[in-house]
């Protein structure tokens, strides 16, 4: 293991690490406080932390490192803010064959609901929803990175989907 | 929610198409199924990598450890070669642990081997073995002269500077001196090797090389070397060796003037008294003696 600890101290093997996992340690964090550029400032200070103590980390647990430290300096700095998700353009609706102006309104609509129902999530309910719905993380996968159980994330993500659907509903 | 795990399963993409339908059937599921969809069309801000790599890698971070790791390597790397070597001298030492034994003049000694073994050293002499490797060869490696009483086993060995001497279990003699070299069989049978030859010895007879010429000795019929009776005896030597053993059983330095050295000796000398002994010497021979501090003079008898 020490091998591996080594590797990561070398700036080959870190620079490695750093782009593999910069998006998706970005976009974690962006699912929290909502804004890009801090996103990234929180991102940034944290491969620094990693790489600031890059012997002292077991390489298998550096990805969870790497969005616990997010996490935490995210705590500790970034104020919460309405976390208000933007869609991808030419984004298709569910139905693409119907394109009556009455569909594509009710959708757009919808659109604008659910966002305003994700930006009402819990921080730690949104980002286990948004990792599995955006980036299509499995709930283990999730679980890996945040080092909480299985059982948890599901809880959230069940807890998410409850709130989100009665939000839908009732507006 | 009715169907909360097999939701969970669906958003997990557990579900076959089959069992989406199924699911569908069971509950109004209509809200849900636009969350799944749209939910997935957010869109979070794309980083530019090489950017932001760059600006990574300008805020010069200091890495705080690894120079302290350097220095534990160094110092772990010393500790282990040390360790190495100390470990393999220790090693080399047990071993190759020979055990040896030496004798001053006028003085013997008897030594048990590992395997019971005997063996005596007699004056001047130096027997060495390696006692950890005694079970699997009983290899001895003799100076002066010895006599050994073999236990039975596998082949025992004793190698002189003139030759080696194997045997199985018997009682021998070696006596290897300066221009001498000399194998004595009282039981068994010894196999002497000697330059190419190998000699083999029935008990009773005797190998010996003077100036590198093998003499001829008579049988003998004594059951072990006189010197272990505090007598060394001689059966037609040249007077230099009869000197040379006198001055190992006692403290003296012996000079000779006009004598001829190469003269043979039969007869034997005691090991406990001086003057009968360079008398029981000397007499036979026709010579005379006279002692100069520790310097014993032989000369010819009625020379002045």
């Amino acid at each position: 293991m020490s091998d591996k600890k080594s590797k990561l101290c070398e700036e080959n093997h870190f620079r490695d690490f750093y782009v593999t996992n910069v998006q998706s340690a970005t976009n974690f964090a962006y699912y929290k406080c909502g804004d890009g550029q801090a996103a990234l400032d929180l991102v940034q200070d944290a491969f620094a932390k990693i790489w600031e103590n890059c012997s002292k980390i077991d390489f298998s647990k550096v990805k969870t490192y790497l969005f616990t430290s997010i996490n935490n300096l995210f705590l500790n700095t970034v104020k919460h803010q309405k976390v208000v998700l933007r869609y991808a353009k030419d984004a298709p609706n569910l139905d693409r064959h119907n394109q009556s102006p009455d569909y594509l309104l009710e959708e757009e609509e919808f659109r604008l609901k659910l966002s305003n129902a994700v930006a009402s999530l819990s921080d730690v309910q949104r980002e286990v929803f948004l990792l599995n719905r955006i980036e299509g993380k499995k709930y283990r996968e999730i679980a890996e990175l945040l080092d909480i159980s299985q059982k948890t994330v599901e809880k959230r993500m069940s807890g998410a989907l409850q709130i989100l659907k009665s939000q839908i509903e009732n507006i | 929610m009715k169907n909360e795990k097999e939701i969970l399963k669906w958003f997990n993409n557990e579900l076959s198409g089959k069992e989406i339908e199924d699911l569908k059937r069971s509950e109004d599921l209509q809200t849900l199924e636009k969350i799944n969809h749209y939910a997935s069309q957010f869109e979070a801000p794309e980083v530019d990598i090489r950017a932001a790599l760059e600006a990574f890698e300008a805020r010069n971070h200091s890495k705080k450890e690894p120079k302290i790791r350097t220095l534990n390597y160094k110092v772990f790397y010393r500790v282990a070669a040390l360790l190495a070597i100390v470990s393999a001298s220790a090693y080399l030492l047990f071993s190759n642990s020979i055990t040896s034994f030496e004798t001053s003049t006028a003085q013997t000694k008897s030594v048990t081997l590992p395997d019971h073994s005997e063996a005596i050293l007699n004056s001047v002499s130096k027997l060495s073995f390696n006692e950890k490797k005694w079970a699997v060869k009983r290899d001895l490696t003799l100076e002066g002269e010895a006599f050994f009483r073999v236990r039975k086993g596998q082949a025992f060995t004793v190698s002189t500077a003139s030759g080696t001497v194997k045997v199985l279990g018997t009682q021998f003699n070696v006596k290897r001196r300066k221009n001498y070299f000399e194998v004595t069989c009282y039981q068994g049978l010894v196999r002497v090797d000697y330059k190419q030859a190998a000699i083999k010895l029935p008990p009773g007879k005797t190998f010996r090389v003077i100036n590198g010429t093998i003499e001829e000795v008579e049988n003998f019929k004594a059951k072990k070397p006189s010197w272990l009776e505090q007598e060394s005896s001689f059966d037609k030597i040249p007077l230099d060796q009869v000197i040379a053993e006198l001055e190992r059983q006692y403290d003296i330095k012996i000079k000779t003037e006009g004598v001829d050295t190469s003269k043979l000796f039969t007869g034997s000398f005691s090991h406990a008294n001086k003057q009968i002994a360079l008398q029981a010497v000397t007499i036979p021979l026709k010579l005379s003696y006279r002692v100069e501090g520790k310097t014993i003079i032989f000369y010819n008898y009625g020379v002045k």
